[in-house]
């Protein structure tokens, strides 16, 4: 079914985390029919079953609609649901690129969050028309009209346009369906102009290989066309476009302002990079679509196999996840203490967390991940620039002229009471001061310039608990700065633990030596024997502490009939064991490799 | 299948289940006994037709408290284990209240060919007993004690409990001083164990109650190894001692990894195939539902699980240690022998272990290192 030009939209929805957003994308699925009531569950546009479980998206994703408008036409409404953490901006940043309009969606009881600016700033970047709603307007402790105020004083946007709704409710599904198609313009491009499409999302598919989620902005895609990836330069021949209603749906064509997939037997999503620009490679474009960025990690870490025989899966595993995760480098990383793994880049804290989570789950491994930490540029006196993101691998002193660390600019909102320990939290965290201002609703935007390696280090847990939960936070990489860091390595039962090793600003190294051993002393479980952990730096000791031995574990009354009993009690304490690596004799838990995140 | 030459019966029920008791045992079922005792001896006429069992060599009336039973409710069950073949010297033991040590019953039970009998004693001190909830006096236990052995029984054994709540090391040696000097044969010492689902377990849990510490229960078990050894003991397994050649035979035969039948409500039976795997199989818990089953059909079987070779080897290892002579059940286990013995938690003689002084303290965790 086509329709014509001018009744096509395509549009995003926008929210900080937790306001809202697949709800409300459930009920405009729900309003226009798209999905019928009977197969309707919950987030129906999360597919992953990560996704669902933590309320999450992790994947952007799109659907075409159809809704007859109050004006008598029928309009094609390409929705396109994003990512909500800032992990994943980026791939925000192309979603919005592909679309006309959002639909900002602010909880009415939380008001304007750090990323409900971060997102407003990108919708405006790409010109997009903005449709304010406040959401969640049925809650008690909803207070709609401040949200209102709120949009109109901090955004900009007319009090009047904003719509009050209840996702969970249906109430303004409607209104808002009617704001889009008459607020958002329709597409401008020319169907018979060189093909230009911007893909906002990629996934592999074990059976059609990588299903490329595109937006056509200008000219007509179709079955059999060889198409170019104007970043990449390779090229495929289509096998096949569709749009997604929900599920995909083969088409005869894509047109310009058509959102829907391609399938050109493609095997890798390396070549299918978000922020590309696919073309015909008989009739080029000019010029590929602005804003394309080459995705780099910017938090890093070892995975390694508790069990030494899983490296392999785990090699396997890492291969199949990074066919549908473009942003997932890793390379292959041995540790003295845990023998053989890999080194993994994220963009992020979430998506580590979610890359291990995937592997532990859908290839049943067990893995131990290493603290995260940055990408440090290291100087060293020859006058090379080395990248190092393991702490392990810092190079001598001796030979070191300067390191440089990744910076941020971190904006927090939070309410006015919360300034002063979000000041002092800042502070601590080697945080430059830059700009701090007042909104209404009693909302304080503030601004730092400091070290991704602090933010990375529990800064946002300390900023949600120092604030009762209310700040929220954004940041961007603003580039490398010098800053004067040494090595904090740890030995447990007399031998360095390479694992364990941090880079820490000098000044605070001897405390944090001194917090990690006592950390330690209580994570690392009583073992057979004594075990001194010690914390260095440069060779010096400047912490101790000692696990003392386990005293006593004995059953005193073993008879026949209890053996199973027994048996299965000791097994289970086995099976918890296996989540400990073993290092020399020593068995140390996951979290202790976790320990020097929150020192705190 | 392995022949079977062990056999266990239990009874469930007690005048009052005590608060850390976590063994199948119900009070105020009284009326119930009657009924269970010929679904027990319907039970035991199946097992001996369907399972390769005989001559029985040894028997154990356990609970619950297995002393409620009357004299003829006892005869009616050791007349059906008869007939499954009872070995000319087997062991008999039944376990027995002390407040139900009545001259007639010791008779009766000799009568009725118990040979050996395990007496509850528990604790000789008024706010032990109290604090465990025994319905006796240390008095009664004595008594107990003295009539068993001029009524005739060869064979007593006391059980005794260690690291109560209040009791200090001298008090708890007094008890086990008193005891001694009632010429028991044989006596089991177990450190009060708070078991979670018990009340003790709530009363812990909730700061009622607080329970010494591991040094404190240490001190009271190595001192209870010392005097028992100065007595003239054989300690032959972690908590237990007798007399030269009077170890309880029974318990033996399980710490062997030797089949045995269980018979009663929640009694568990092993059994060995010829291949070395093992099947465990466990009756239905509660009173009511066994002897609906049991009357029935004979049988009660709730569960079972099968062991692989290799698992059950892991497993007669795990046990096998826990017997203080040295076993030959690790000697499949090289490594972890090797290991163990690294870190001075077992002794290697002539192929065989045994737990060492660590060993013994730590004994859960060398037993864990055998299982897969």
């Amino acid at each position: 079914m086509s329709t014509p030009t001018h009744l096509t939209r395509a549009i995003s929805v926008i929210a900080h985390v937790d306001h809202g957003k697949t709800t409300l994308s459930d009920r405009l699925l729900e309003y226009t029919g798209t999905v019928a009531p009977r197969d309707m569950v919950e987030q129906v546009l999360d597919q992953l079953d990560l996704e669902r479980e933590r309320g999450i998206t992790i994947k952007a994703q799109a659907v075409r609609m159809l809704y007859k408008a109050d004006d008598g036409n029928t309009y094609q409404i390409n929705l396109i649901d994003t990512p909500g953490h800032v992990d994943f901006s980026y791939e925000v940043s192309r979603a919005l690129a592909a679309c006309d309009g959002a639909i900002l969606v602010v909880d009415a009881s939380q008001g304007i969050e750090a990323q409900t600016l971060a997102n407003v700033h990108q919708a405006l970047d790409h010109n997009l028309k903005i449709i304010p709603v406040v959401n969640k307007i049925d809650l008690p402790q909803a207070n709609p009209e401040l949200v209102r105020e709120e949009i109109e004083k901090v955004i900009g946007l007319p009090a009047e346009s904003v719509i009050f709704a209840s996702a969970r409710k249906g109430i303004g599904t409607k209104e808002i369906l009617e704001a889009v198609v008459r607020e958002v313009p329709a597409p401008t491009g020319d169907s018979n102009a060189p093909l230009q499409a911007l893909i906002f999302d990629a996934k592999f598919d074990a059976y059609r290989g990588v299903v490329t989620y595109i937006r056509v902005l200008e000219g007509t895609l179709r079955p059999g066309m060889r198409i170019q990836m104007m970043q990449t330069g390779k090229s495929f021949e289509v096998d096949e476009v569709g749009i997604f209603r929900p599920e995909r749906t083969p088409v005869d064509d894509l047109s310009a302002g058509e959102v829907g997939y391609l399938i050109a037997n493609i095997r890798n999503v390396r070549d299918s990079r978000v922020g590309d620009t696919v073309t015909d490679e008989a009739r080029r474009a000019a010029a590929p679509l602005p804003g394309y960025r080459h995705v780099t990690p910017m938090v890093f870490a070892g995975l390694f196999p508790t069990d030494t025989e899983q490296y392999q899966q785990l090699k396997e595993a890492l291969e199949k996840l990074q066919l549908n995760d473009a942003a997932l480098v890793y390379e292959p990383e041995t540790s003295a203490a845990l023998g053989f793994g890999f080194r993994c880049g994220f963009l992020g804290l979430l998506h580590m967390e979610i890359v291990q989570e995937r592997l532990e789950r859908e290839f049943n491994l067990t893995l131990l991940g290493t603290a995260p930490t940055v990408e440090y540029r290291v100087k060293l006196r020859d006058g090379t620039e080395i990248p190092v993101d393991n702490p392990d691998k810092l190079p001598d002193p001796g030979e070191i002229e300067a390191i440089s660390e990744p910076m941020v600019i971190a904006t927090i909102v939070v309410p006015s009471t919360y300034v002063g320990n979000m000041m002092e939290l800042s502070q601590e965290r080697r945080g430059q001061f830059l700009n701090m201002e007042y909104e209404p609703g009693d909302r304080v935007v503030i601004t730092y310039r400091m070290p991704l390696a602090e933010i990375i280090h529990d800064y946002y847990d300390q900023l949600k608990s120092r604030s009762k939960g209310y700040a929220s936070l954004d940041y961007e990489l603003v580039g490398f700065e010098e800053a004067n860091l040494v090595k904090l390595d740890v030995l447990v039962a007399g031998s360095p633990v390479d694992a364990l090793s941090m880079i820490v600003d000098r000044s605070k190294a001897q405390q944090q030596g001194r917090r990690l051993a006592e950390k330690l002393k209580t994570l690392i479980p009583r073992q057979l024997f004594e075990v001194p952990i010690q914390a260095a730096i440069g060779g010096k000791i400047v912490a101790r502490e000692t696990v003392p031995a386990m005293r006593k574990d004995v059953t005193a009354k073993c008879y026949g009939g209890d053996v199973t009993r027994k048996r299965k009690l000791l097994e289970k304490q086995k099976e918890g064991k296996k989540r400990l690596k073993r290092v020399g004799n020593v068995e140390i838990p996951q979290e202790a490799f976790m320990a020097v995140l929150s020192l705190d | 299948m392995e022949r079977i030459h062990s056999l266990y019966l239990h009874v469930p029920f007690c005048t009052w289940v005590c608060k850390y008791c976590d063994f199948n045992a119900y009070a105020v079922l009284d009326g119930l006994i009657p009924p269970y005792v010929d679904a027990l001896a319907r039970e035991l006429d199946a097992a001996a037709d369907t399972l390769p069992i005989g001559p029985i060599d040894t028997v154990f009336i356990g609970g619950g408290t297995p002393s409620l039973l009357t004299i003829d409710q006892l005869h009616l069950l050791t007349d059906h284990v008869r007939c499954i073949g009872l070995a000319p010297n087997a062991e008999v033991t039944l376990e027995a209240n002390p407040s139900n040590v009545t001259n007639e019953k010791v008779d009766g039970w000799l009568g009725a060919g118990v040979n050996r009998l395990s007496i509850g004693v528990q604790s000789l001190r008024p706010d032990a007993l109290r604090f465990l909830e025994r319905l006796h006096s240390g008095a009664d236990a004595i008594t107990a004690i003295r009539r068993a052995r001029a009524g005739g029984f060869a064979n007593v054994n006391a059980d005794l409990l260690y690291g109560v709540p209040g009791v200090e090391l001298a008090g708890w040696m007094e008890t086990l001083d008193a005891v001694l000097a009632e010429g028991v044969q044989h006596l089991s010492a177990y450190e009060l164990t708070v078991e979670s689902q018990t009340r003790l377990g709530q009363e812990v849990r909730t700061g009622l109650v607080q329970m010494p510490d591991a040094d404190d229960q240490l001190e009271q078990y190595w001192a209870a190894v010392a005097r028992l050894e100065a007595a003239g003991y054989a300690h032959y397994e972690i908590s237990n001692w007798s007399r030269p050649g009077l170890a309880c035979r029974h318990n033996l035969a399980a710490w062997h990894y030797q089949p045995y039948v269980g018979c009663g409500a929640g009694a568990h039976s092993m059994f060995r195939s010829n291949d070395g795997s093992t099947e465990r199989r466990w009756n239905v818990k509660g009173p009511h539902a066994y002897i609906k089953q049991a009357s029935g059909s004979g049988h009660a079987v709730a569960g079972s699980e099968t062991l692989s070779p290799e698992r059950a080897a892991g497993e007669a290892a795990m046990i096998g240690v826990r017997l203080l002579d040295g076993t030959a059940a690790a000697r499949d286990f090289p490594l972890q022998r090797t290991q163990l013995v690294q870190a001075g938690l077992l002794a290697e003689r002539d192929g065989d272990v045994r737990l060492t002084r660590r060993g013994i303290e730590l004994a859960n965790q060398v037993g864990a290192v055998f299982l897969a």
